[in-house]
């Protein structure tokens, strides 16, 4: 469960691409396997770079990837 | 568990060690048999900091053997985002051990009590800068 206004389809994409693994995001990314994770899970908020890569990586719009929650309060 | 992670677990761990080898090497004293110091404390201590680089180093090496990959390859935007949020938590830390020092030397007056002091508020809040490392990585 997300604790952050963001959510993401990132490892349903995954697995529609072949299975990726997270560490094989993680390479093409440019970020470790764990930092994958904390996305996936909600627990962290890429930057934009991060954000726009990761997307690029699954041949996807952005808004495919990440959907912001209006109702969900901003993590302080 | 990253090696970023493991490195900040090995760094918390040999800091307390040294920490508590350095506050405890003031209070033992070895004597030959007339009573002379084999070792000074200054000198004990000194060992201790050297014990503490070269355990630092192996126990380095050891993990970054184990995952050379991770290990040479740069802090990512998370890793870096974490080491600065600790950084801010050790930062307020030493500030509070500073200002908990310089009472302590008004209130005793000797200079020797405040250069503990500072040490052990220097130690103590680079501890806390590894332990919030570690809590960060843990939560994700």
């Amino acid at each position: 469960m997300s604790s952050l206004p963001i959510d993401n389809n990132i490892r349903r994409l995954r697995f529609e691409h072949g299975e990726m693994t997270q560490q094989g995001l993680a390479e093409q990314v440019g970020v470790t396997r764990q930092t994958i994770n904390a996305i996936e899970l909600g627990k962290y908020s890429p930057s934009l770079e991060v954000a726009f890569r990761i997307a690029a990586a699954f041949n996807a719009p952005l808004e495919q990837v990440f959907q912001y929650r209006k109702d969900r309060p901003a993590k302080k | 568990m990253s090696f970023r992670e493991k490195s900040a677990w090995v760094s918390f761990a040999c800091l307390l060690l040294f920490t508590l080898g350095v506050f405890h090497s003031q209070h033992v004293h070895t004597h030959d048999a007339q009573g002379n110091d084999l070792i000074t404390p200054l000198h004990l201590a000194l060992a201790i900091f050297v014990g503490f680089i070269v355990l630092q180093v192996v126990l380095h090496v050891i993990i970054a053997v184990q995952s050379p990959k991770d290990a040479r390859t740069p802090k990512d935007e998370r890793e870096r985002f974490i080491e600065l949020r600790a950084a801010r938590i050790g930062f307020y830390a030493v500030v509070v051990g500073e200002l908990i020092a310089m009472g302590a030397y008004h209130a005793h007056g000797r200079i020797n009590t405040m250069m503990w002091s500072v040490l052990f508020a220097i130690l103590v809040a680079w501890l806390i800068k590894l332990g919030s490392e570690i809590v960060f990585y843990r939560r994700g």
